[in-house]
């Protein structure tokens, strides 16, 4: 099966990601158009969904309710241009501790 | 949680056949649950050592994109930058596939982005930086990095929820079930057995008054 990749994030992001070869750029500038593109992306073929953090935080609970069960489409978030986001928890860490039990060296 | 039984079981013969039958069920589902349950750990251990470093990288890698994209944007100007950025070909071909894990279905990408000449970025050279050419290469190098973790990552998430139910079934089955099918058994062997010496006392009395 051959998919596609689509960016949902700032302008600035969206204008790097269509230089590397992404054409499929969504550019929005405030939450609630982020969460009505996602939603009509997500309708849409797309296999992989590229966000960023800051995105990717304010709608937490519309991407783990559109994801959580099946295996597409991927949405990754990814830091901005201000650099990751200084996080108090680490959510893949999280994961892996509650699922092995013990913390594992990342 | 010494005796906790099934409630309203009568103590038949019927009855403790079905439950042999169920309590052998559930010793069969307990054993392959918890085959299951250490496969999908196995696999998640093999895919944990893949993960490592794979996020720093993309964000290291993403974080030069940006610095170089800034720098294209203050040569050149945005507008300009964003005109070349809408002319660049597509890059970037990906192919699905899935894989299961133990029922588990996990993606599995297999992608196809090739590195490209300028010339086959597609945008001129007369009115852009050299700039814009760097970040178009690192923007490339960070999207195969980010399939690939976004591959990682999704196989987590899937393999951890899996991971999680099964455990949470292992246990029950294993605490709570397989106990309490047990006690139930138990309680109707006592009480059979109790009936018989019962019957056993009748008759010999029966016998008694009889003889007398």
């Amino acid at each position: 099966m051959s998919s596609s990749i689509a960016v949902l994030a700032d302008p600035d992001t969206v204008t790097g990601f269509r230089l590397g070869g992404v054409k499929d750029g969504y550019p929005v500038n405030n939450m609630e158009e982020a969460e009505n593109t996602l939603k009509n992306l997500i309708k849409e073929d797309f296999s992989i969904i590229i966000t960023t953090e800051k995105i990717g935080d304010e709608l937490r609970e519309t991407i783990d309710k559109l994801t959580k069960s099946s295996a597409l489409p991927m949405i990754i978030e990814i830091p901005d241009k201000t650099g990751p986001m200084e996080r108090a928890t680490d959510p893949m860490g999280e994961l892996i501790k509650r699922v092995i039990g013990v913390e594992m060296v990342k | 949680m010494a005796q906790e039984m099934i409630e309203g079981i009568n103590p038949t013969r019927m009855e403790l056949l079905k439950l042999k039958d169920r309590e052998k069920l559930a010793v069969k589902g307990h054993s392959l649950l918890k085959e299951k349950r250490n496969a999908l750990i196995m696999e998640f251990f093999n895919i944990l050592e893949r993960v490592k470093g794979s996020r720093d990288n993309v964000e290291e890698k993403l974080k030069e994109a940006f610095d170089d994209l800034t720098a294209a944007q203050v040569v050149m100007g945005d507008l300009a930058v964003q005109k070349a950025a809408m002319t660049v070909k597509e890059s970037i071909e990906v192919d699905i596939e899935s894989r299961s894990v133990m029922g588990v279905v996990v993606p599995l990408i297999d992608s196809k982005a090739s590195e490209r000449t300028m010339i086959q970025r597609g945008y001129g050279f007369v009115d852009t930086s050299v700039k814009i050419d760097e970040a178009a290469r690192k923007f490339e190098e960070s999207v195969k990095l980010i399939i690939e973790l976004a591959e990682i990552e999704k196989t987590i998430i899937l393999l951890a929820g899996e991971i999680e139910s099964t455990k949470r079934r292992v246990n029950a089955l294993e605490h709570i079930i397989i106990p309490r099918l047990n006690n139930t058994v138990k309680y109707i062997e006592m009480r059979l057995e109790e009936m018989e010496r019962e019957n056993f006392v009748r008759l010999k009395m029966i016998k008694k008054a009889m003889e007398s």
